[in-house]
């Protein structure tokens, strides 16, 4: 009897400890990202710059004083009521101080966390996501769009495209993009925009995530015989199983993958067998070598925690939560959101390659602090050849001709 | 399981849902569980009813939600058909849709109806996402993400305003619960069940394999598309992302535990499923892991599903009784 007595003592101390140590005050940031499924891969990239701006803030000192919480959310593949239910239950429910997301539902998220006032960062990078912030501007605010379109980043590929220094053999392009918002949208802008300049869209392909025999797509490419093949599938396997079938009987193409250079798996598993393909990173870290000492210090960082280079998406996810914390700061009040978010707006946020600003829509549009990095890969490795804004060649980097193209 | 049996764990059900918004109507994480289990409850019965009842192995539950959900989008967004109309008329086109489906897979039996429905789930995304999909107001790749809300008699139903919205699904899923109950027990479900067992059996019995199984097609598919539409109005958003496998896995997973062709197994299996994946999401990868884990358990120990527990478990005490009389 006095055993259990003793025994129920101990339970109820080390309960009220437990509670004691939780009920500690913290700030609470929600984080919906897709931790399975089909963008699992991406979610990750994002969590890491997350996960390394709280710690970091933690390891400081805290914000204002309180320790950041981090509450997860998995938003899968982003059914709508997942979404929603993600909002409910990071700002209805947890009642978090800001929301900080990467890809998280290209205009259905704009809806659900549009509903509460916490500041909500997000990476959709689509048209559409912007188009329903613009259809109430208002009940939006909290709304921020860490990176462009893919519209205006199928732009800024076009200024790539037609300003390497090599001279394309015709005017023909294949575009291949996937059936989702994003893929679409690029490949619908750089079709108007080559098109425009005179060249011929020679075949342009729209394919499900999952392709991944190009056998038939391959055989007309081989008859065409482009100047360049763009693809733009955010998705690694689909992309490195076209690279592996390409290369085995490839065309005079300059291959360009747009954004799709980015995802870790793409660089990891080809290695040098890249060598030579062109991409870009909307709100990237240009590398081999950062802009400055402090961006070439955060990437080191990075590395060391992480192993492997900065990815698509770390880099501004990181950035966003140290201009929230910036603006909480400022305001003294994590739960001030109309404050946090004047101050977000008005006062934008020191990064690490300048002062970053929200234009409009509340859009962190490419700019000279957050550029969109165009990159070859070279030797295995992703090296940055030109950023934009303004559109200007990046450090003493240059192009190299691939080995697949005889001269 | 007897009408009376399955009339009490109904309508404890319903009775136990009906005053839940009184002590968590606050909380809109919960409101919305509360709502999905109360959708997917009666998308699950239809399933249940085709394949479990009827024995046809339709794998197209997932699409008819989706035909329902996107026809009366549709409708409303792009003709400007009042939702409370163009619900009723989607329901009409998911129920037509279904015929449509259910007229090839009467020739068929088995895995080929499997096929032949799940093929249809498989066509339906790059339909809604292709140029065939914009053209009639899919939206394409970025789905329609400005579906209204319900508008009757001037008050307003949606995820803005929950505790309406959830009443107004709680008549609705009593209704089409109601309906369910009568096709399960009357002749219909006999000659559901008789054909299951055996149709050539059936056939003898003057009962028509052609006529039922059509009639199961286009009830099922006309109740699932009305509920289809009914959340398409409720989160106000439509993408094709509702035809990820994860969600098709998730109905099968309420089929599995509540038990196939034990209804009302499948309601409960829709409270038990709904509730566990939404309280489970903070844990990201661990959801899977766990429902995983979930189905293996159930499908190890209790392969009826886990509606007879509970009906043991409910009316244990009265079988006693009345054996002891």
């Amino acid at each position: 009897m006095k055993k259990m007595r003793l025994i129920g003592i101990i339970l109820v101390i080390v309960m009220l400890a437990y509670t004691q140590a939780f009920s500690a005050e913290t700030i609470k940031i929600g984080v919906p990202l897709a931790e399975t499924g089909a963008y699992a891969g991406s979610g990750d990239n994002y969590w890491k710059g997350i996960e390394m701006a709280t710690n970091e803030i933690n390891e400081n000192g805290a914000l204002i004083g309180k320790q950041i919480e981090i509450i997860r959310f998995d938003s899968q593949e982003f059914a709508p009521e997942v979404v929603m239910q993600g909002a409910n239950y990071l700002c209805g429910k947890m009642k978090v101080a800001a929301v900080h997301a990467g890809w998280a539902g290209w205009g259905q998220d704009i809806k659900a966390y549009g509903k509460y006032d916490a500041p909500f960062f997000c990476d959709d990078g689509a048209q559409p996501a912007v188009d329903v912030y613009k259809s109430n501007p208002e009940k939006y605010s909290n709304t921020y769009f860490i990176t462009d379109t893919g519209g205006d980043q199928a732009n800024s590929m076009f200024n790539m495209l037609t300003n390497l220094p090599y001279d394309y053999p015709n005017k023909k392009i294949v575009i291949i993009n996937t059936d989702d918002a994003w893929g679409m949208e690029v490949g619908d802008t750089l079709t108007k925009r080559f098109e425009k300049i005179g060249w011929k869209v020679a075949k342009r392909e729209t394919v499900p995530y999952g392709t991944n025999e190009w056998g038939p797509i391959l055989t007309k490419i081989r008859r065409i015989n482009p100047a360049i093949i763009h693809i733009e599938i955010p998705s690694s396997q689909e992309v490195i199983t076209f690279f592996r079938q390409f290369v085995k009987q490839p065309t005079q193409s300059i291959l360009s993958y747009g954004w799709s250079i980015t995802p870790l798996e793409v660089l990891t598993t080809l290695g040098k067998d890249a060598d030579g393909i062109v991409g870009e990173m909307p709100a990237g870290m240009p590398a081999p070598k950062a802009p400055n000492a402090q961006a070439q210090d955060w990437v080191d960082k990075y590395m060391s925690i992480y192993k492997h280079p900065v990815p698509a998406g770390s880099w501004i996810a990181y950035t966003s939560v140290m201009a929230w914390a910036d603006a909480v700061t400022a305001v003294g009040d994590e739960y001030n959101f109309k404050a946090v978010n004047k101050h977000l707006k008005e006062v934008g946020y020191d990064g690490l390659q300048g002062k970053i600003k929200f234009g409009e829509n509340n859009t962190l549009h490419a700019q000279s602090a957050a550029p969109i990095v165009h990159y070859q890969v070279q030797d295995g490795k992703l090296v940055a050849l030109f950023t934009d804004p303004p559109f200007k060649p990046y450090g003493e980097y240059a192009f190299k001709v691939p080995r697949w193209i005889k001269k | 399981m007897s009408l009376k049996r399955m009339i009490v764990i109904l309508c404890g059900f319903y009775a136990v849902m009906g005053i839940l918004p009184l002590f968590v109507g606050g909380t809109d994480y919960i409101m919305n569980i509360l709502i999905m289990i109360l959708i997917w409850a009666v998308v699950a019965s239809c399933w249940d009813v085709i394949m479990g009842f009827a024995g046809i192995f339709s794998f197209g539950q997932v699409a008819f939600y989706v035909v329902g959900a996107y026809s009366s989008a549709i409708l409303s967004v792009s003709l400007h058909i009042p939702p409370a109309f163009s619900i009723l008329m989607a329901g009409v086109i998911t129920g037509l849709f279904g015929v449509l489906v259910g007229l090839p897979c009467l020739r068929l039996a088995g895995p080929y109806v499997a096929l032949v429905t799940f093929a249809v789930h498989m066509t339906l995304v790059p339909f809604l996402r292709g140029p065939l999909g914009r053209a009639i107001g899919s939206g394409g790749a970025q789905g329609i993400l400005t579906v209204p809300p319900i508008n009757l008699f001037g008050y307003y139903f949606s995820a803005e305003q929950l505790i309406p919205f959830f009443y107004l699904t709680l008549c609705l899923t009593i209704i089409c619960t109601l309906v369910l109950v009568v096709v399960i027990k009357s002749y219909w479900g006999t000659a559901f069940l008789a054909l299951k067992d055996s149709e050539n059996f059936a056939a003898s019995l003057g009962i028509s394999a052609f006529k039922y199984k059509l009639m199961v097609f286009a009830l099922t598919s006309f109740i699932t598309g009305i509920f289809g539409a009914l959340y398409a109005h409720y989160v106000g958003m439509l993408s094709t992302k509702m035809l990820s496998m994860d969600v098709f896995t998730i109905l099968m997973i309420m089929m599995v535990i509540g038990g196939i062709g034990k209804y009302p197994g499948v309601v409960v299996g829709a409270v038990i499923t709904v509730t566990i994946n939404q309280l489970l999401a903070p844990l990201g990868m661990y959801r899977p892991l766990i429902m995983g884990a979930i189905v293996v358990v159930l499908v190890l120990f209790l392969r009826e599903g886990i509606i007879d527990q509970i009906e043991s478990l409910l009316f244990a005490k009265k079988k006693t009784c009345s054996g002891g009389k």
